[in-house]
């Protein structure tokens, strides 16, 4: 059985089977500007980030694992709803959520898309239904309760999407998550960005048994695991397991085996922690999801040289005017912290209920303990 | 019009005309679908509303609330039932990291109108493991509001406050109150929070009670009131927020302040609800107050010693006539 998982990746050098089969010109010029966009957007905060220290929030970049926030930029509906882990950057804008607003919100502004009180490992754009967050498969379990009430509308197709790393699946959530998506039937697609590593540990040291998606189907949810990095693969089984979700097919669980080439947070080098090898880090390099889409469609001349240089000169100008402006928006001031974690008003409750006046309870009644439960 | 019905029956109720008032409502439980109904409190529902609506859940008490938020995001009115307060715990990672900060995180622009009904067993023996009340914990938390009904009428009017309002909720009712009976309206209608009741009007000593040690509290008042001491007993109704206001207001005219709280005696509402009154008051006061609450101990099963770990009204009077000594 050809079983996909890290160690075999590594064995096999260079991918060579991206192809362009399943998609057109310009949905591959629409990948590729996604993932070319996403990349320069990361690489240029990473150097803003130190020695200026303006944004002053744990951030996890996304360097290497651009493949799936692409595909899902190509898929998703303005409805669908996205659910990402805290590595957030990559699906917030495959949700079109404006890059200026997750830049403000990095620099901690009023302009930010949570005015500065979330940050980059809890970001959302409620306007879009992107939500994020750090507690690994917590969002996953959450994604699949917008599943649960999505399948209850009459004539919706809209589907729930869970993000997630491999070290989500450490946790038990995850699996309570997958028995009743596959017991309901409900129209959620996980996506699991397999990158080997929770933080620093690998796959090998955290679990056994036959690997997540083999594992999902045991709690009745169809699964397949591929090579992440190639985006039209990972464009064209996501299409397929979200058009099955619109039409009440069920879920679908996709592994995809990527790589993070960045640290596990920040931009200063884990590479003191040993845990990974150079030439682990090297073979992804090598196979990075941009370069190898760029390849091919210069080979096939969808594109060529001066094209990128286009896409990139447009890209960096919207990385400055976001810099601008998150740099010149003003700070936020909090009026009520109360009303910030608990609505002062109650705008339902006093269209539906009345006040009652109480009448005199009976003190004298007998308190009854009931026997046996 | 009002009917004399049980706490339980009140808690039907609402939760009845909550669903037939807006499409949005949904409630998750296990066994809320089978006959017995969460001792009586989810009768009938599935009949009437369907599985959908009305989902028995398994035994993944995490996954409930998580799924429960997820519904909410997407525009649901969601009740959880958890029939002991205790499983409710493997959730602590949906309630603490993700409910209660949903509206915060978003600054204010996604909210989560999703209510979860624990209960708290006593008596027969339940044991450490189906007893506590956790009330404290929760109030602690921002960005969720807690509530102890402690009778019918509150049962009924704060569970439909609850639903319909735009923050999430903590509903905590304690077993020994189910049987209680009261005149409930047969109408919808609302219980704010953060507005005390005043259950007793006295002007000796100050009682504030809280969810079941209420009717205790009026019971021991009675038993005072014939000896010639007069106690003003406040029912907060609901820890977040908390109506210190109408507390503070009764202590600057009886001077004394007594808690009875049915929870662990360090760290808890008591406490709180007597630093509320000490920071503004302590100086004018003419006792020490006192917090009457259970030992700092899991509830023991063997019934001589469970009578001894719970509080009672004759407890209650002693420990008032300590505080005008």
């Amino acid at each position: 059985m050809n079983i996909i998982n890290h160690e075999n990746i590594l064995k096999k050098g260079k991918y060579k089977n991206i192809s362009l089969k399943s998609i057109n010109k310009k949905t591959a010029i629409k990948l590729y500007t996604f993932m070319l966009n996403l990349r320069l957007c990361e690489e240029a905060i990473e150097k803003e980030y130190h020695p200026a220290d303006e944004m002053r929030c744990p951030v996890h970049f996304c360097v290497g694992e651009e493949a799936v926030p692409a595909a899902l930029n190509n898929l998703l509906e303005n409805e669908d709803y996205l659910f990402s882990h805290h590595r957030s950057h990559g699906y917030y804008l495959a949700k079109n959520a404006p890059m200026k607003k997750l830049f403000a919100e990095l620099y901690g502004k009023v302009t930010g898309a949570n005015s500065g009180l979330a940050g980059s490992m809890d970001i959302s754009y409620a306007k879009n239904n992107f939500f994020s967050g750090a507690i690994l498969a917590g969002a996953t379990s959450i994604a699949l309760g917008v599943a649960m009430s999505l399948e209850m509308k009459d004539n919706c197709n809209s589907v729930a999407i869970a993000g997630f790393g491999d070290g989500a699946t450490d946790e038990g959530i995850f699996w309570e998550t997958l028995n009743y998506a596959g017991l309901k039937k409900l129209p959620i697609i996980f996506i699991c960005e397999n990158n080997n590593y929770s933080t620093f540990s690998a796959m090998s040291t955290r679990q056994s048994g036959a690997g997540i998606s083999e594992r999902a189907k045991a709690f009745g949810v169809n699964s397949k695991s591929i090579f992440g990095n190639d985006v039209c693969l990972v464009n064209q089984e996501l299409k397929n397991a979200i058009s099955n979700a619109r039409k009440g097919k069920g879920p679908f669980l996709l592994e995809t085996f990527t790589y993070r080439i960045s640290s596990h947070v920040g931009t200063i080098s884990d590479e003191n922690v040993a845990y990974r090898s150079k030439k682990e880090v090297s073979f992804w390099k090598k196979n990075c999801p941009i370069k190898l889409l760029e390849e091919i469609l210069l080979k096939k001349k969808y594109i060529n040289k001066n094209d990128i240089k286009n896409i990139t000169k447009d890209i960096n100008k919207e990385i400055k005017i976001s810099f601008d402006y998150a740099k010149k928006s003003n700070f936020p001031n909090i009026s009520s912290w109360q009303d910030l974690n608990i609505s002062s008003s109650t705008p339902t409750a006093d269209k539906l209920l009345k006040d009652y006046e109480e009448k005199d309870f009976d003190t004298n009644q007998k308190i009854i303990v009931e026997k046996g439960f | 019009m009002y009917k004399k019905i049980t706490y339980a029956a009140a808690i039907n109720q609402a939760t009845h005309q909550a669903m037939k008032l807006s499409k949005s409502v949904m409630i998750m439980g296990q066994h809320i679908d089978f006959s017995p109904g969460v001792f009586g409190t989810t009768v009938g529902l599935i009949d009437k509303f369907g599985k959908k609506r009305v989902r028995d859940f398994p035994a993944a008490e995490s996954l409930m609330t998580a799924a429960g938020i997820g519904a909410a995001v997407d525009g649901k009115r969601v009740i959880l039932v958890h029939s002991r307060i205790d499983f409710m715990l493997y959730s602590l990672d949906s309630i603490v990291n993700w409910l209660s900060m949903w509206r915060f995180k978003s600054n204010k622009e996604s909210n989560v109108p999703l209510v979860i009904r624990a209960i708290v067993g006593k008596g027969w023996g339940q044991g450490p493991q189906h007893s506590k009340s956790l009330h404290s914990w929760f109030a602690h938390l921002p960005g969720i509001k807690v509530a102890m009904p402690s009778t019918a009428f509150d049962a009924k009017g704060l569970l439909l406050e609850s639903i319909f309002s735009e923050s999430p909720s903590i509903i905590i009712e304690n077993r020994s109150l189910f049987n209680l009976t009261d005149n409930v309206p047969t109408s919808p209608y609302r219980v704010r929070y953060g507005k005390a009741a005043i259950r007793k009007k006295g002007k000796d000593v100050t009682l504030v009670a809280i969810g079941s040690l209420v009717i205790d509290a009026l019971k021991a008042a009675a038993i005072l009131e014939s000896e010639g001491i007069s106690v003003e007993v406040i029912d907060p109704r609901t820890l977040t927020p908390l109506d210190s206001e109408t507390i503070n207001k009764s202590v600057l005219k009886t001077k004394r302040l007594a808690v009875a709280d049915p929870a662990w005696h360090s760290f808890g509402a008591a406490s709180e609800i007597i630093t509320s009154v000490s920071e503004k008051q302590a100086k004018q006061m003419k006792a020490n107050p006192v917090r009457i609450t259970l030992p700092d101990s899991h509830t023991p099963m063997s019934a001589p010693l469970e009578k001894k770990y719970y509080l009672n009204k004759e407890r209650i009077v002693l420990e008032i006539k300590n505080l005008l000594i």
